[in-house]
C-alpha cells in the first residue's frame, strides 16, 4: 500500500514565453488536510496545479512526494506515474464508460473482482450506487462530479488535486456535493489541493489557505490567520471585502483603540457594528442575507464607513446610530503591498 | 379552413428535386422491373454474385487500408508534437486531389515489370523477373490499395477532428490514473472518436464503391465496371440495371450508415475544457519514427505517384498529346455543368432555409444523387433516352450529361453553402423581415453576400468534381467531346501510360485547389 506523504512544491517556477505563470512558489500539502489555493483569474492557480500533477514541467524548483522527487531540473516523473488524483471543473469523465467503469479505470493493478469491489465501495461512499451502470451523459452535474471524485480516490493516490471542482455545479446542489466530496477526501487522509476562486468555499472547507497572485504565493496558513492577519492588501481582498479609510477621518476614540499610526487603514465591514460609541448618520442600508450592509456617514467628512452588521430593526437613510469597532479587523499594509 | 396553396417560391426547388432524382429512380426502377432479355438466373450466377462479391471484398480490404493509414496518423498529429507535424497535418489531405484512376496509372507504372521498383530489385539482386514474387496491382488487393490510398483522407479528416475535439482534461484525467500512451489511444481516445471515424470510413467506402476508372484499368470486375460493360459490351441492359440496383444499395447503405454515425449516435463528451490542443512532445527516437511513418504515407499516397507522373510527362511521348480539344471539351462541360449544378445547389440551400419540408426533401434527394455512382446515373440517363427514341448525339447527349452532373453533384454544392448558412445567427431572417426586407430584396442584399464564401467553395468543388468525373462522361459524351478524364482513361487502358500522364496531371493540379481550400478551412476551424 502506498504510504501517505506530504506533497511539496519547493521554489517552483514556470514561464510561458515572457509571461511568468508561477514564480518561486513553495507550498506543502499535508496528508489529511485540504489546502485551498485561491487567487483571481490568471493568477497562476491552474498552472501551479498542473505543475504538481505533472502536466507541466517546472523551469526551476522541485516537487516532492515526501522524499521522492517528482520534478526537478534533472527529473520529471510523468503524470501517469505520479499517482496523483485529478478532479476538474467539468468532470472529464470518460463518456464511453459507465460510472463503475470510470471508477475502475485506474485500478488495473488489481484482480477483476477486487477492482469491482473497490470501485463499488467508492461508488457507495459517494452515494452513487443507484447510478452504477449509468453513462456520464445520463448523470446530473453533481453525480458526474461525485463520480469524478470517486474515480480519482479509488486508486489510493498520493495526493488529490481539485481544479475548481464545484464551480460548474448548480448552487442548489453545490453544498451537498461539496460536503460529500470533501468528507470522502478527508477520510482518505491524502494531501488535497482545492483550487478555487470562491473565498467563502476556501474559508469554510479548508485547513490551510494559500493566496496566489501574478504567480507568487503571497501568504499561506490557517484560514483564520489569513482572514484576520493578511500580510498584504491582495491577500485581504482575496478572502473578503476590505475598505480603505484615512486614519485621521476616524473618530478620536476609535483612533485610540487602533494600535497603529499608519495614515491609511483598511478594514473588513464586520469590523464596524452597532453599539455604544460615536454617533453616525445612516446614508444607505441594504439587506445582504444574514447581515445588513450599512453606509455610515462620518461627521465633518465626505467619507463614509461600511458596516456589515445585524441591526435589531431595519434602518433607513437619515436615521442616527451609534457604532463600535473590532480593532483586530483594521489592517495597515506596507506601501508596496497596496 | 381551406389549405393554402403552395407558395410560388416552392416551384423551382420542387422542379429541381424531380430533375435531380429522376435518373436515380429510373435506374432503380429499371433494376427492380427488369423483365425480358437475359434470365434472372444467368444474371445472378454470372454477373450479380461475382461482381458484388468482388466489390465487397475490395471495400473490405480498402477499409482496412484506410483505417491503417488514417487513424494512427490522425491520433499522433492531434495529440503529439514531432518534427513536421504541422506540415503533415494538412499534407495528408493531398491524396484527395488524385482520382483513383490516376493513382492506378501511376502505381501500375511504378510496380510494373519494367517499372523503377522492380528494375531496382533486379539491379540490386541480379535476379530475373521470374525469380521473385512481386505484388500484383492488377488484382482485388491492388485495387483496394489504390482506392484506400486516395480515399483515406476522408477517414483522416474525421478522425483528426474527433481526436482534436476530445477534451484534454479527459485525456489528462486518464493519464493521472496511470494510463500509458497506448492505453490512452485504445481505452479513451479511440472509443470516443469511433463514431466519427466510422462515419468518415463509410463515406470513403461509398466513394470507393462508386469507382469505375481504377477498377476498369486494373481489370477488377466490380459492380461499377459491370454496369458499363453490361450496357456497352454485352448488350444486357437488364443486367446493367440489376447491377446498378445492387451498387446503389451498397452505396446508399454506406451513406445512411455514415449519417447515422455522425448524427448523434455517438457518445457525448462530458468535458469541454482545454479544447485547444496542448500536445505532448514525443521523445526521441519515437518522434522521428512518427515523422518517418507520416512521410511514408504521404510518399505512397501522393508524392511517389505524382513524381512518377511528372517523370513520365517529361518524356517525349507525353508531348504528342493534343491537349487543346481535350481542354476545350473539359472546360465547356466543366463550366456548363458547374453553372447548372450551382444553380440547383443554390436553390436547394435557399429553399431549405425557408421550409422544413423542403429542407428535408432537398437533402434527401441530393443525398440520393450523391450516393448513386456515376455509372448508375449514366445508365438511368440511357434508359430515359431509350424511352424517347432519340440517338445519343449532339446537343441531346450534352444536355443529358449536364443533367447527370446536376443529379450527381448538387449535394457537393449544397454542403459548403449550407455550412456557411449554419454559422449565421438563426434570427437573421426574422431581423431582415422585421425591417421590411423580404423576397428578392433579401436574396440580393442579405442571402447572396452572406453565402458568398460558401458559394465560392461550392463552385470550385463542383468544377473539379465534374472535371474528374469518368463513368457518366464516358457513357454519355457525344463524339468529339472527350474530356481530360476520358482521354486519360482511354490512353491508360490502351497501355499508353506516357500519354495518359499529362491529362492526369492536369486533373490532379485542378483537384489540388479545393483540397488546399478544404485544408485551410479545417485548420481555421481547429484554430478557432
Amino acid at each position: 500500500m502506498t504510504s501517505i506523504r506530504p506533497l511539496i512544491a519547493d521554489q517552483v517556477s514556470r514561464s510561458f514565453g515572457t509571461v511568468t505563470a508561477v514564480a518561486n512558489a513553495s507550498l506543502t500539502l499535508t496528508p489529511g488536510e485540504i489546502t485551498a489555493l485561491i487567487g483571481p483569474s490568471g493568477s497562476g492557480k491552474t498552472t501551479f496545479l498542473r505543475l504538481l500533477a505533472g502536466m507541466e514541467r517546472p523551469d526551476s524548483g522541485q516537487i516532492l512526494s515526501g522524499e521522492r522527487v517528482l520534478a526537478s531540473a534533472s527529473r520529471h516523473v510523468p503524470i501517469e506515474k505520479r499517482k496523483i488524483g485529478l478532479v476538474f471543473q467539468d468532470f472529464a469523465l470518460f463518456p464511453n464508460m459507465t460510472v463503475l467503469q470510470n471508477v475502475m479505470f485506474g485500478l488495473r493493478e488489481y484482480a477483476k473482482d477486487e477492482r469491482v469491489h473497490m470501485a463499488e465501495s467508492w461508488i457507495e461512499q459517494l452515494g452513487l450506487t443507484h447510478r452504477r451502470d449509468a453513462y456520464p451523459h445520463h448523470l446530473s452535474g453533481g453525480e458526474q462530479q461525485r463520480t469524478a471524485i470517486a474515480r480519482a480516490l479509488a486508486p489510493k493516490p498520493v495526493a488529490i488535486l481539485l481544479d475548481e471542482p464545484f464551480s460548474g455545479l448548480d448552487p442548489s446542489m453545490r453544498g451537498r456535493v461539496r460536503d460529500a466530496a470533501l468528507n470522502a477526501i478527508r477520510a482518505a487522509k491524502v494531501p488535497a489541493l482545492l483550487v478555487t476562486h470562491d473565498a467563502s468555499e476556501a474559508l469554510l472547507h479548508s485547513d490551510t489557505i494559500a493566496v496566489i497572485a501574478h504567480g507568487v504565493i503571497l501568504q499561506s496558513g490557517p484560514p483564520d490567520t489569513l482572514y484576520r492577519a493578511p500580510n498584504s492588501l491582495a491577500v485581504a481582498r482575496a478572502l473578503g471585502p476590505v475598505h480603505e479609510i484615512e486614519r485621521s477621518n476616524l473618530p478620536a476614540e476609535w483612533r485610540a483603540e487602533i494600535k497603529t499610526d499608519a495614515p491609511t487603514l483598511w478594514y473588513r465591514p464586520e469590523a464596524i457594528s452597532l453599539g455604544k460609541g460615536p454617533d453616525f448618520t445612516v446614508s444607505g442600508s441594504r439587506l445582504a442575507g444574514p447581515v445588513t450592509e450599512l453606509c455610515l456617514k462620518l461627521p465633518d467628512s465626505k467619507d463614509v464607513l461600511y458596516s456589515a452588521c445585524q441591526p435589531g430593526t431595519p434602518l433607513k437613510p437619515g436615521e442616527g446610530v451609534q457604532a463600535m469597532i473590532n480593532p483586530a479587523l483594521f489592517f495597515e499594509f506596507a506601501a508596496e503591498s497596496t | 379552413m381551406p389549405r393554402a396553396l403552395p407558395s410560388l417560391s416552392a416551384i423551382p426547388p420542387m422542379l429541381i428535386i424531380v430533375l435531380v432524382g429522376l435518373p436515380v429512380f429510373v435506374a432503380l426502377f429499371a433494376g427492380v422491373a427488369a423483365g425480358d432479355g437475359a434470365t434472372w438466373d444467368h444474371i445472378l450466377q454470372n454477373r450479380l454474385l461475382p461482381y458484388t462479391s468482388t466489390t465487397l471484398l475490395t471495400l473490405l480490404i480498402a477499409g482496412v487500408i484506410m483505417l491503417g493509414f488514417a487513424v494512427p496518423a490522425a491520433w499522433m498529429i492531434s495529440q503529439y508534437e514531432f518534427p513536421g507535424r504541422r506540415f503533415f497535418s494538412w499534407a495528408l489531405i493531398l491524396p484527395l486531389a488524385m482520382p483513383g484512376y490516376v493513382m492506378a496509372y501511376a502505381w501500375a507504372d511504378l510496380m510494373g515489370v519494367a517499372g523503377p521498383l522492380q528494375s531496382q530489385i533486379r539491379d540490386l539482386t541480379g535476379l530475373s523477373a521470374r525469380d521473385y514474387w512481386f505484388p500484383n496491382l492488377f488484382s482485388v488487393p491492388g485495387l483496394a490499395f489504390v482506392l484506400g490510398s486516395t480515399l483515406f483522407p476522408y477517414v483522416y479528416i474525421t478522425a483528426r477532428a474527433a481526436f482534436s475535439m476530445q477534451s484534454l482534461a479527459t485525456l489528462e484525467a486518464a493519464r493521472s490514473l496511470g494510463a500509458r500512451p497506448l492505453d490512452l489511444f485504445w481505452r479513451v481516445g479511440l472509443p470516443v472518436a469511433l463514431p466519427a471515424i466510422l462515419g468518415g470510413l463509410c463515406l470513403a467506402l461509398m466513394e470507393a464503391a462508386a469507382d469505375y476508372g481504377a477498377a476498369d484499368f486494373l481489370g477488377v470486375q466490380t459492380l461499377g465496371v459491370g454496369i458499363v460493360r453490361s450496357w456497352t459490351s454485352f448488350g444486357e441492359p437488364n443486367t446493367a440495371a440489376r447491377l446498378a440496383l445492387m451498387l446503389v444499395l451498397i452505396a446508399g447503405s454506406l451513406l445512411i450508415a455514415a449519417r447515422l454515425y455522425q448524427g448523434g449516435k455517438g457518445v457525448q463528451q462530458t468535458s469541454s475544457r482545454w479544447l485547444s490542443p496542448q500536445r505532448t512532445r514525443l521523445p526521441q527516437p519515437l518522434a522521428w519514427i512518427t515523422t518517418a511513418l507520416c512521410a511514408l504515407i504521404l510518399l505512397v499516397c501522393f508524392l511517389a505517384p505524382i513524381s512518377r507522373l511528372l517523370w513520365l510527362a517529361m518524356e517525349s511521348n507525353a508531348r504528342r498529346v493534343d491537349l487543346i480539344p481535350l481542354l476545350r471539351a473539359t472546360l465547356a462541360l466543366g463550366v456548363l455543368g458547374t453553372g447548372a449544378a450551382f444553380v440547383a445547389a443554390l436553390v436547394f440551400t435557399l429553399a431549405a432555409k425557408r421550409s422544413a419540408f423542403l429542407r428535408m426533401a432537398t437533402r434527401l434527394i441530393a443525398a440520393a444523387g450523391y450516393a448513386a455512382p456515376g455509372a448508375v446515373l449514366g445508365l438511368g440517363a440511357l434508359f430515359l433516352l431509350r424511352e424517347t427514341g432519340q440517338p445519343l448525339a449532339g446537343a441531346t447527349a450534352i444536355g443529358l450529361l449536364l443533367w447527370i452532373y446536376v443529379s450527381r453533384f448538387t449535394s457537393a454544392g449544397v454542403e459548403p453553402m449550407q455550412a456557411t448558412l449554419d454559422r449565421l445567427p438563426r434570427n437573421l431572417d426574422h431581423a431582415a423581415q422585421s425591417l421590411g426586407s423580404g423576397g428578392m430584396r433579401q436574396f440580393f442584399r442579405l442571402d447572396l453576400p452572406l453565402l458568398a464564401p460558401g458559394a465560392l467553395a461550392a463552385g470550385l468543388i463542383l468544377f473539379v468534381e465534374i472535371l474528374k468525373e469518368l463513368p457518366a462522361t464516358l457513357m454519355l459524351r457525344p463524339f468529339g467531346w472527350d474530356t481530360l478524364a476520358v482521354k486519360a482513361h482511354a490512353y491508360a487502358t490502351d497501355e499508353r501510360l506516357a500519354q495518359a500522364t499529362l491529362p492526369s496531371l492536369l486533373i490532379v493540379l485542378a483537384g489540388l485547389l479545393p483540397v488546399l481550400l478544404l485544408s485551410w478551412r479545417l485548420s481555421a476551424t481547429e484554430r478557432s
